[in-house]
């Protein structure tokens, strides 16, 4: 067990090998203790209650695979399934071709761009509680915007209930999202599309490649590391995304738009612990997927 | 590039007046478009901030875009009987005290991985980013039951410890980054000058980051001033809620009050938005290098 400073050469004055690593380690201690008490622990502690019939106020049994087959008996379970994946799949499509969109637009020399860049920005910035009530009340069959903006310029002259229509809330629910959650794709789409090296696009210039070559053999090879790695973390919080879902519609109308986060809350409301433990533990398997394929790539690109 | 200006401008034809017209055109577009997100982006947020204003009887009776009569009758409404006040007051103590423990505690584990090579670092590495991975919704039903083992559910108290979940990992992730970009020839003079290597962590690298720091503070900030989930499930009495949780039981009480309601949201944002506007530059830096939710 060897400490030294990090480049090759031993810079003795920096004090003796073991006082070094008492340092190094007494630094790192507390971040490490509190992930270890409160994450790691309960990370673990999820899953063994996931396999007991605890109920709030007692310690509960271990009852073996019982909460994952009452689970997977329900419909609502697979209501969620469903539209778990259709937002994250839908939402992602749109973030990816919005926020590229409005990257490629604002990385023209164009004058303004900077009030451009602040303004589309804006959603990230607000608290998304904030965001998607907001959206609520802009949603709301009387008095709401949508309906007040179709009525007023003639596209549609009826009243919709978005969010309490089963055909139309999930698609307002992931409106609502993409809303909140395309600036994040747009900035960093952003940062790499100005982080390409001039010299490529020279050198397609000269190789005789037109602007649609350029675009797709250098510009995209270049940012797709970075819209991998925006791809898997959306993914991931889009996924385990609870506002969203919880302030528009509380899964609502009969499951149109239920989630794992929600329905794992609903359990817990209804004082059914070892069940709602098993709700995010069927999330586990892909989340897992996704979570360790998205940090080998982040350790990747720092080292 | 393939930008819309350079598709026409690269155009192979030796007319320069048509190229120039084509220009012209992809220049128009582009601004179009751009005009149009911009208001898509924009109508929510007025539709908050006109709904706020609106006269209460007016919102359901007279939809209008525009407020018709001006009034604060909905935040004198909201504000009245002091309990949302309470809420942002809570709002403010977890957040700011999130942060502080955060950078504190989380610059000293970046600087300890960055500047330091030992048997554990890679995989403690690892560790803080897959607890940076870990969702919220997966920890929320332990960490309740481990509050209340721990006499700290119900209490701000809690809700900060909880907090550090979210905010540790992502603050030492971001942290590394911009420690790493401090040289280490600096330091090493500072401790030839006499400075302890801690004194050098102090006295040089921390200055040396502040935009780093701000950026992290900012991000820690924001994530604890935005959570619901672990509010809505540690916190069950009025006089520790938070200001989404306010929000929140607003709308589950039996009447929408849409105009307190906008005025709260108007109310909540308000200190986000001035820290946006004053380091957006950190911001985006920061959000960019270390991939954050905010």
């Amino acid at each position: 067990m060897t400490v030294s400073t990090q480049d090759s050469t031993p810079r003795r004055r920096f004090g003796g090998g073991f006082k070094l690593k008492l340092f190094a380690y007494a630094l790192v201690a507390p971040v490490v203790l509190l992930i270890l008490g409160l994450v790691a622990y309960p990370f673990f502690f999820a899953i063994w209650v996931s396999f007991t019939d605890m109920v709030i106020g007692s310690t509960g049994n271990f009852i073996g695979f019982k909460n994952f087959e009452y689970l997977a008996g329900t419909a609502t379970f697979w209501a969620a399934i469903r539209n778990t994946i259709v937002i994250v799949l839908v939402s992602d499509v749109l973030k990816l071709v919005i926020g590229l969109g409005l990257a490629l637009l604002v990385h023209q020399n164009l004058p303004g761009r900077g009030i451009f860049r602040s303004f589309l920005m804006l959603p990230w910035a607000m608290p998304a509680f904030v965001a998607f009530l907001t959206w609520r009340v802009l949603y709301q069959p009387i008095g709401g915007g949508i309906n007040l903006i179709l009525n007023q310029t003639g596209l549609y002259a009826g009243t919709v209930d978005w969010l309490g229509t089963r055909t139309t809330a999930m698609a307002s629910v992931i409106i609502a999202s993409v809303w909140r959650g395309f600036p994040f794709w747009f900035i960093s789409i952003l940062a790499a599309l100005q982080s390409v090296p001039k010299e490529l696009y020279e050198a397609a210039i000269v190789d005789g490649a037109n602007t649609w070559q350029r675009f797709w053999n250098v510009t995209i090879p270049s940012i797709l590391p970075v819209i991998i790695v925006t791809t898997l973390l959306s993914s991931i919080w889009t996924a385990n995304g609870f506002e969203h879902v919880w302030l528009l519609t509380a899964g609502g109308p009969s499951d149109a738009t239920m989630v794992f986060p929600v329905l794992a809350y609903f359990g817990m409301q209804t004082q059914r612990i070892g069940e709602a433990a098993a709700v995010s533990v069927y999330m586990l398997p892909v989340l897992a997927i996704l979570v360790i394929f998205a940090t080998s790539l982040m350790m990747r690109r720092e080292e | 590039m393939a930008s819309l200006a350079e598709i026409a401008s690269a155009a192979p034809t030796n007319a320069g007046a048509s190229a120039r017209r084509r220009f012209l055109i992809a220049r128009l577009l582009s601004y179009a478009a751009l005009i149009v997100a911009v208001i898509l982006v924009l109508f929510p947020v007025y539709w908050m901030l006109a709904t706020s204003l609106k006269l209460p009887r007016d919102i359901l009776r007279v939809p209008s875009l525009w407020p018709s009569r001006f009034s604060l009758a909905n935040f004198e409404k909201l504000l009245a009987d002091g309990q949302f006040l309470l809420s942002i007051r809570n709002s403010f103590i977890v957040a700011s005290t999130v942060t502080v423990i955060s950078v504190i505690i989380s610059s000293f584990a970046a600087y300890s991985m960055v500047r330091f090579r030992y048997r554990f670092r890679g995989v403690i590495g690892r560790l803080i980013l897959f607890a940076y991975l870990t969702p919220g919704s997966l920890l929320f039903i332990p960490l309740s039951i481990v509050m209340a083992q721990l006499k700290l559910g119900n209490s701000l108290q809690g809700l900060i410890l909880v907090y550090l979940t979210f905010s540790l990992p992502l603050s030492t992730w971001l942290l590394q980054g911009y420690f790493r970009g401090v040289p280490r020839e600096l330091e090493e003079q500072g401790m030839i000058d006499g400075l302890t290597r801690f004194g050098a962590l102090l006295r040089i690298t921390l200055p040396l980051s502040a935009p780093g720091l701000a950026a992290v503070a900012i991000f820690t900030f924001t994530g604890a001033w935005n959570e619901l989930l672990f509010a809505l499930v540690l916190t069950t009495s009025e006089s520790v809620r938070t200001a989404p949780l306010a929000l929140n039981y607003l709308i589950t009480s039996d009447v929408l009050p849409w105009g307190p309601l906008m005025a709260g949201a108007a109310i909540s944002s308000v200190p986000l938005m001035i820290l946006y506007f004053v380091a957006q530059r950190f911001m985006v830096a920061g959000m960019t290098e270390g991939s954050v939710k905010g």
